[in-house]
């Protein structure tokens, strides 16, 4: 017959929850991103600031517009920024203020103080990440290797670059080199196509 | 005593939800809850700073601000551009139609009760039984006319609902034993100074416990400074504070000023400022 002996449960010595307390911080560490371990603001889309912009906007000025969209910190390889500006046009002030969102806050808030008047986006662009694959795919990612460059800006408006066809909202990406003339890629921000490339 | 308010920028309009001294003795939406607020959770003690707290600067749209001669010269060339297709109107909300017909009915029905109500002060003289059966009529009508201002609110309501906006209101009480305050200024950020002066009543208002509104507007949902300004004799060119906000998104956010704690030498840093986001929705319909 077997018998089975029941040992009276223990409680956890110190030395071992200690060592215990460790393994779990330690696996912590690990599966925590470490930007948020170490406090930093994690980057995001470009779409994803867009309605806290919005919302001060409309406190500043109840028809304001969005009318341009910049990145505000460095860009990472998928089209996020760890903070985004926002501009608007207000009509009624004839002003344009600016916000520059990070962490889901507003960390500035400032009125342009030069005259900047632009249409305003339409409602259904795409989001930066999406709109640099397109970029990346069609001329981008080469340029990269070629010229050991990189993504320094990202800018979404409309008008501005394309005169035959100025209406659509489009993203212009910026791609800087050391020793090379700039790549301007231009995104239809609706289609997702690249509409122009030029060197400046 | 300066009592004159100062005009605020063009923005002030559109923003100001109301402003002026509004004495909150009667509204029991807010008196209540600044009455308990000093042990309410979520109040904050904020100090009242002697010197603007300096904000960390961060550079935004650097391109655009590089190159905005280009890029503007660009944008006018379009604008001067003739549109080569008919501009089509869209039709209007029919909610928004209907608004102007609910307030006209909502004017009508207060002349119709005010009418009545004028009526049947003179008709109390009368004292006939067939004169207290009109009177049991007219009240009906009353009745009616409340209930339909119920539907026409409810209407409003849920149209409505949802739409909460970030907002901030200041309320002053107390009122010093020391110094005497002539009016009392605040200032955002972005705006103008919206400077208020306390007439008598208020100041006995203030006195015996009571509140005064002085500012209910929209505000930007982001970390922010306030002046706070305090005017009299005392300080014949005013007394500046300064005081850290951060509104909460889509939510009213109180900021109660006490000048019971305001002394002359320090000023304007001796009020005690406390703030709160007001959670209370909006009262029932019909209560």
């Amino acid at each position: 017959m077997t018998h089975i002996e029941r040992r009276p449960a223990r409680g956890l010595t110190s030395r071992r929850a200690i060592g215990l307390a460790g393994l779990a911080l330690a696996l912590l560490g690990f599966a925590s991103p470490p930007a948020a371990l170490a406090g930093h603001p994690a980057p995001f889309a470009a779409k994803a600031g867009v309605e806290l912009a919005q919302n001060a906007a409309r406190s500043w000025a109840a028809d304001a517009q969005l009318i341009y969209v910049e990145n505000d910190d460095d860009l990472d390889d998928s089209g996020a920024a760890v903070r985004w500006g926002y501009l608007f046009y207000s009509a009624s002030l004839d002003q344009a203020r600016a916000y520059s969102v990070r962490n889901d806050k507003i960390v500035q808030a400032e009125n342009l103080a030069m005259k900047f008047q632009a249409p305003p986006l339409a409602q259904n662009w795409m989001d930066s990440g999406a709109a640099l694959q397109a970029a990346d795919r069609q001329v981008g990612h080469a340029f990269r290797q070629k010229h050991q460059g990189h993504l320094s800006a990202m800018l979404l408006m409309r008008g501005a670059f394309q005169d035959a066809d100025p209406d659509p909202t489009t993203w212009t990406l910026v791609y800087t080199a050391p020793h090379s003339a700039s790549l301007f890629v231009m995104v239809d921000a609706s289609a997702g196509k690249v509409r122009r490339t030029w060197r400046g | 005593m300066r009592t004159e308010s100062m005009p605020r920028p063009r923005r002030a309009a559109p923003r100001l939800l109301g402003h002026g001294l509004t004495v909150l003795l009667a509204a029991a939406a807010l008196l209540p809850r600044v009455a308990r607020s000093d042990d309410a959770e979520g109040v904050r003690e904020i100090r009242v700073e002697r010197v603007k707290p300096r904000k960390e600067k961060y550079p935004t749209l650097r391109f655009l601000k590089a190159n905005v001669d280009f890029i503007r010269a660009r944008e006018d060339r379009l604008s001067e551009k003739p549109a080569d297709r008919k501009g089509g109107a869209e039709s209007i909300d029919p909610r928004f139609l209907a608004y102007r017909e609910l307030l006209a009915r909502i004017m009508a029905g207060r002349d119709s009760i005010a009418r009545l109500d004028d009526q049947r002060q003179k008709e109390q003289l009368l004292a006939s039984v067939t004169e207290l059966g009109t009177l049991e009529q007219q009240l009906d009508q009353m009745d009616r006319q409340l209930s339909d201002q119920r539907t026409r609110l409810a209407v409003l309501e849920k149209d409505f609902t949802g739409d909460q906006r970030t907002s901030l209101m200041v309320v002053l009480s107390g009122y010093p034993a020391g110094a005497a305050i002539a009016s009392v200024g605040i200032q955002l950020e972005d705006g103008g100074v919206l400077s208020v002066p306390l007439s008598d009543d208020q100041r006995t208002t203030l006195r015996q416990g009571g509140v005064v509104q002085m500012f209910h507007g929209l505000i930007e949902p982001r970390e922010q400074v306030v002046s706070v300004i305090l005017n009299g004799e005392r300080w014949p060119s005013g007394d500046t504070g300064y005081v850290s906000l951060d509104p909460a998104r889509d939510r009213l956010t109180v900021l109660k000023l006490d000048l019971s704690t305001v002394q002359v030498d320090p000023g304007a840093p001796s009020i005690q400022a406390s703030t709160w986001v007001h959670d209370a929705g909006a009262p029932p319909i019909g209560s």
